[in-house]
């Protein structure tokens, strides 16, 4: 023990120098705030590698409401991709009448904007399948509204409640869908083969119309339904139809039924107002 | 005895003052910055204890410290330079040497007391440097930086040392 003391006081030199330097070191750290910013930064190389790896697992956890402000994000580029198209189609088409450069904000030539949803019943195994999703009439749904996904066209709605509504999707042989070939202007009618979820019939299709397997096929805007130039999927084989006028389509379709989880309603302005004038006309019939 | 303390003081004031009024202005190609106030501690007494000098040593860097805005650092390097100071003196003198002498030309000889401020001044320099940048981000930049302020601070030293008056007269 006094060995021990004796060492330590002959050492004492040793201790005192080691605490003056932490002393000095106290006052550079305090004082300091450049030193201060490297030691914390040092320091965050061990806390930021932590909080990096609890920041993926969080990322994880967020995925979904990230997706979901994506797709919406989404649907709202291609809402107005469709209606800049449908503006200079229009122009285009009538290049004589000038409307200014900036065109009248009054005049809306395209009258859809969408509501997003998310599917929570989905059936794909039946002859006439259907999906649930979680909007209703309290969020302005309303029946003959379009469903699209982000990869393409969904189906249609058909019964709506207060909160939910009943869509009719292409997997249902009560489907229907105007399609073209994209750059044409030649529809045909769109059904399911009631086989498999990725493929349906596109029949009707005029005999002169021009194509080659894997061109597009969108929707050709000639119902209130849908605008026109949505995805729908891509020509997978064609036949000649028996009378030899129409072509027979096998499409691929676009939207995955098995793994649909958000979509969005197409709402439409002016339906009401085009579905009454036809309904006019044909009674007069 | 007295005298040497008077002397000392002397010594510390006269070179903490240039240093923290005209050197620690001089920052030349805003590299080089010369340290003379490590004269003084250079010139304490070969035999004094350990403890003594450092705290000596301490002080005196915390009062430049003080002055410059630059808290700690110095005190750091003069702590540092100040623990290892007779490590340097017996390294490069040997132990043959009367307690109380000061180091000087005539007592270490001019390359042995030439090498032992430029060892003392330079082991300063490294740790003030490093202290002050704490990271090896430019390491060229603070090679140049401790370097150069050596080789000023040396020169500075080796002057002062020659023409001081009092140490030619101990010498002779």
């Amino acid at each position: 023990m006094r060995k021990l003391l004796e060492f330590l006081v002959s050492k004492r030199h040793w201790f005192l120098f080691i605490l003056l330097e932490v002393i000095s070191f106290v006052f550079v750290y305090r004082n300091n705030a450049y030193q201060r910013n490297i030691i914390f930064s040092s320091a965050n190389v061990v806390t930021g590698h932590i909080a990096s790896i609890s920041g993926s697992v969080i990322s994880y956890m967020n995925l979904r409401e990230i997706n979901r402000d994506l797709s919406e994000k989404n649907s709202q580029m291609e809402m107005d991709l469709l209606r800049l198209q449908e503006e200079l189609e229009d122009l285009k088409a009538d290049t004589v009448s000038f409307k200014g450069a900036v065109s009248d904000s009054t005049e809306q030539l395209f009258p859809f904007d969408f509501v997003m949803a998310r599917v929570i019943y989905n059936s794909i195994s039946y002859v006439s399948n259907y999906i649930t999703i979680n909007k209703g009439k309290n969020d302005g749904i309303a029946p003959d509204m379009g469903v699209i996904s982000d990869r393409g066209v969904v189906g249609v709605v058909s019964k709506v409640s207060d909160n939910m509504a009943l869509v009719i999707p292409v997997l249902n042989p009560k489907f229907n869908l105007s399609c073209k070939v994209k750059g044409s202007n030649y529809f045909g009618s769109m059904t399911w083969n009631g086989r498999s979820i990725q493929y349906a019939n596109l029949e009707q299709l005029p005999r002169h119309v021009e194509f080659v397997q894997g061109d597009t096929i969108v929707t050709s805007g000639f119902s209130t339904i849908f605008p026109s130039g949505i995805i729908v999927g891509t020509i997978a084989s064609f036949e000649k139809e028996k009378d030899d006028n129409y072509f027979s389509l096998e499409v691929k379709l676009f939207t995955d039924f098995s793994s649909l989880s958000n979509v969005r309603v197409l709402r439409n302005y002016r339906q009401k107002e085009q579905k009454t004038l036809q309904e006019e006309v044909r009674r007069n019939d | 005895m007295i005298n040497n303390i008077i002397r000392g003081i002397a010594y510390f004031v006269i070179f903490v003052l240039i240093q923290i009024l005209i050197l620690n202005n001089i920052h030349y190609l805003r590299i080089a910055t010369p340290f003379l106030y490590l004269y003084f501690l250079i010139k304490i007494p070969v035999g004094i204890s350990r403890s003594n000098l450092l705290l000596i040593s301490f002080a005196t860097g915390l009062i430049i410290d003080t002055f410059s805005n630059t808290p700690g650092m110095h005190a750091a390097a003069c702590t540092f330079v100040g623990f290892f100071r007779s490590g340097l003196i017996r390294f490069f003198i040997g132990k043959e040497l009367l307690e109380g002498a000061y180091p000087s030309y005539s007592v270490f000889g001019v390359g042995g007391f030439l090498r032992y401020v430029i060892s003392f001044v330079l082991l300063h320099h490294i740790v003030l440097f490093l202290v002050e940048s704490l990271t090896l981000f430019d390491p060229i930049y603070l090679i140049l930086r401790i370097l150069s302020s050596t080789l000023l601070s040396v020169i500075l030293i080796a002057i002062v040392e020659a023409f001081n008056m009092e140490a030619v007269k101990s010498g002779e």
